[in-house]
């Protein structure tokens, strides 16, 4: 049989210990790990502490897609480690740096492995019908065991320093492969395979939990020499984490698996990464789309939790598009390649409400679906309107009923119709209420102005453009000073304020460069600005600490920005 | 009305609020100041306990000082289902034997609990390594019971009061400076009782993730 070369991966846990809904708590060479099964079967090993105030893991809450943190509900998904939500900022998507530490992971013959090196090859383990026996805990260290091991043995042949496969004198003619799992200096785990699954399972697993029991027994009756302190090893953090954020280009590549009409002129394609696994997102994100001929184009991710294997997109086939849906809707197949970007979160949903409208006008539906399955998944209070031209016209109308009383669906109606239910279903707004709204420009106008007539708070609407229909009026010359940079920049007619502040060197990420994004929103200290975008809302115009750059301008001779 | 003289971070309090809470039993709490008040050891309480300790439960003529006997008292008199307490003489008996487990654990495990809550001069290792060698047992228990497809320490299709006398003191062991790292069984077992319709919990004791 083959050796196994190192003992780099080492047996964490049992198959059977990754109980549903659970969270083990492990430990390797002095390394505590959170070890939990998502409901898609998937066992994520993590570094035991919650990147917020150090609490272990291993005491949170296994939601089946997500990790929560006891103390103050940190939520971490599932697979990528990163964290999905912060209740104290439930307004704000947390940032993509805000990602747990993650070690590899193999679930072989009953056994859950793990290493604490990264790149560290699997070992070859012997193929075969091999039985997992009851893990056994002593206080000793691995070395100590290994030598007890080699006493109780008739024969024993070495696999690694820590693993043997050998005979018990106290059972002879049963094979036994056993690997020694260093807790930390002191403290070790036997695991052991049998060669063979018995035709009595318990009789067999209580003689061996009896041997091995008797074994950690005599070990330990033998004092230990006290061990002293250990020197921390600081583990540094992954330059990918460490970089400053800064903008970020299209960095994924994708393949279009399956495209298929979701509806009347919507197309939906799933995405699947070209290698390795997709990040994590959270309700409400969307991806910038690198289209054929350069353009960039933007798309929410209808993907609830838990659903991470490929994104869902929908696309519109718009009769007046300047081309880019036309162009996904009739010029991408499926098996083509496509560059997106990582998940850009702009439309952050709370998780704190004590209810929740979803109000989506056709194609809309799709940020508003993604948060539909977070706050069912979640057994959040909600409700989902989806209003389309007819049945026909309704974007995955097929997995809408899953929502069951949550969803309320109004077809066919016209702009006055779709107005009085608006305002019949919204109601007067109550603590701790939020609206989201996404559709047609004219469908956030009625959602929004009758939210305002309702006494709904600004803060408590919420809305996104994925375009500015309104005319840009960029006739207005000013002068802009950076703040930080030490610069004083004139702003011509007809040239952008996100134009000329690059032209003068300072750089500022953009997306889409029509004020519906907020890429490339600065904050603004001095000068009263004339807000031509759709993304800041009536209460942050008003308050004139932030500027749309792309399309913004300047209603004083003079503005100051903190750049 | 049942009256339930309680002090919050008491262990053994925590075993009779929990089952008072699954029951759906209406009860008063009358919170005694331990620490730092010493209310205890006040001639008012000493006629009610004249061993100075809580929990004390008053329900009508009965008045009671000993947990097991509260949690006997209150599933005989008001758990109709009789799951509670088994009336049956093996599973009877096992109940009660695992509440004297219960108290062993209140013994070594709890008392090192309050040692170190109160930063008492207390001899904290020979308590520890009792605790260690009663969880290492409860542990390879109920990690066969699993291989059986049971739940609970009886081998039965529902909890009993086994588990609520074994519960808290299991569960707050780490203020004890237990480490349950090398039970998964017990970590297991927690998650399920956790999952009792109408747990409740007490500073220390966090709820499950709900189970479907």
């Amino acid at each position: 049989m083959s050796m196994i070369p190192s003992p780099a991966w080492h047996p964490i846990a049992a198959s059977t210990d990754l109980v549903f809904r659970h969270v083990f708590h492990g430990k390797l060479a002095g390394q505590e790990l959170a070890v939990w099964r998502a409901d898609d079967g998937n066992v994520n090993v993590w570094e035991n502490r919650c990147l917020h105030r150090g609490v272990r893991l291993s005491i949170g809450m296994n939601d089946g897609a997500e990790l929560k943190c006891q103390y103050h509900g940190w939520r971490y998904a599932n697979r990528s480690a990163s964290c999905t939500y912060i209740p104290a900022h439930p307004a704000n998507s947390p940032a993509r740096q805000v990602t747990n530490r993650t070690f590899p992971v193999a679930e072989r013959h009953g056994l859950v492995w793990s290493a604490l090196e990264p790149d560290a090859a699997f070992p070859d383990l012997p193929e075969g019908d091999w039985f997992a026996l009851r893990a056994v805990t002593i206080d000793a260290p691995a070395q100590t065991v290994m030598g007890a091991l080699a006493e109780a043995a008739t024969s024993l042949v070495p696999l690694s320093p820590l693993a043997c496969r050998l005979a018990l004198r106290e059972a002879p003619g049963e094979t036994l492969i056993v690997f020694t799992q260093p807790l930390d200096a002191g403290t070790s785990v036997l695991r052991a395979l049998r060669d063979g699954t018995p035709a009595d399972a318990e009789p067999t697993l209580r003689r061996f939990n009896r041997i091995l029991s008797g074994l950690r027994d005599s070990i330990e009756a033998v004092p230990m020499p006290r061990i002293g302190a250990v020197e921390p090893d600081f583990a540094p953090v992954s330059a990918d984490l460490a970089a400053v954020p800064g903008p970020r280009a299209a960095g994924l590549s994708v393949v279009v698996a399956r495209k298929w009409w979701a509806a009347e002129d919507v197309v939906a394609l799933e995405l699947k990464p070209l290698s390795g696994t997709l990040p994590a997102f959270q309700p409400g994100a969307h991806i910038d789309v690198t289209l054929p001929d350069g353009t960039l184009r933007q798309y929410s991710l209808t993907n609830g939790p838990g659903e991470w294997e490929s994104w869902v997109i929908g696309v519109r086939r718009q009769r007046q598009s300047r081309g880019g849906s036309r162009m996904i809707a009739e010029q991408v197949r499926e098996g083509d390649l496509l560059a997106i970007s990582e998940p850009r979160h702009k439309f952050p949903l709370r998780r704190d409400a004590t209810r929740t409208v979803l109000i989506a006008g056709g194609i809309g539906i799709t940020p508003l679906l993604a948060m539909a399955k977070a706050l069912h998944h979640g057994g959040h209070p909600f409700e989902l309107h989806a209003f389309a031209r007819s049945a026909g016209h309704l974007p995955f109308a097929e997995g809408l009923q899953a929502f069951g009383d949550h969803l309320h669906l109004h077809l066919g109606q016209d702009p006055d119709e779709t107005e009085a239910t608006v305002r019949q279903f919204l109601g007067p707004h109550g603590f701790a209420q939020h609206v989201y709204v996404c559709g047609s420009a004219r469908m956030i106008d009625t959602v929004t102005q009758a939210a305002a007539d309702l006494g709904w708070p600004d803060e408590a609407v919420h809305y996104e453009h994925f375009s500015n229909d309104r005319a840009i009026d960029a006739s207005s010359a000013f002068t802009v000073e950076l703040a930080r940079s030490a610069l004083t920049v004139d702003v011509p007619a007809g040239v952008s304020l996100l134009a000329a502040i690059r032209d003068a060197g300072v750089t500022v990420p953009s997306s889409c460069e029509k004020g519906a994004c907020g890429t490339c929103v600065v904050p603004l200290l001095d000068g009263v600005p004339d807000h031509q975008d759709v993304y800041l809302n009536t209460t942050e115009k008003r308050a004139g600490r932030a500027i749309v750059t792309c399309v913004s301008r300047a209603q004083t001779p003079r503005l100051v920005l903190d750049l | 009305m049942i009256t339930l003289y309680d002090y919050e971070l008491s262990a053994e309090c925590y075993q009779v609020r929990l089952l008072l809470a699954l029951l759906g039993l209406e009860h008063r709490l009358v919170p005694v100041d331990i620490h730092p008040g010493a209310d205890h050891r006040q001639p008012a309480f000493l006629d009610l306990n004249p061993l100075a300790e809580v929990p004390v439960l008053v329900d009508g003529a009965v008045t009671l000082t000993e947990v097991q006997a509260m949690l006997v008292w209150l599933a005989t008199t008001y758990d109709g289902s009789g799951r509670w307490l088994p009336r049956d003489p093996a599973p009877m008996a096992t109940v009660a034997q695992w509440l004297g487990v219960a108290g062993r654990l209140g013994a070594s495990t709890g008392a090192a609990r309050m040692a170190l809550a109160k930063t008492e001069e207390v001899a904290l290792e020979p308590l520890q390594a009792e605790a260690h060698r009663l969880l290492r047992v409860i542990d390879e228990h109920l990690w066969f019971a699993e291989r059986r497809g049971e739940d609970w320490l009886l081998p039965l299709a529902h909890p009993t009061i086994a588990e609520i006398a074994c519960f808290p003191h299991l569960a707050l062991s780490e203020e004890a400076g237990i480490s349950r790292l090398a039970y998964p069984a017990i970590r297991r077992w927690l998650d399920r009782v956790r999952r009792i319709a109408g747990f409740t919990v007490m500073s220390g004791v966090f709820p499950a993730s709900p189970s479907k």
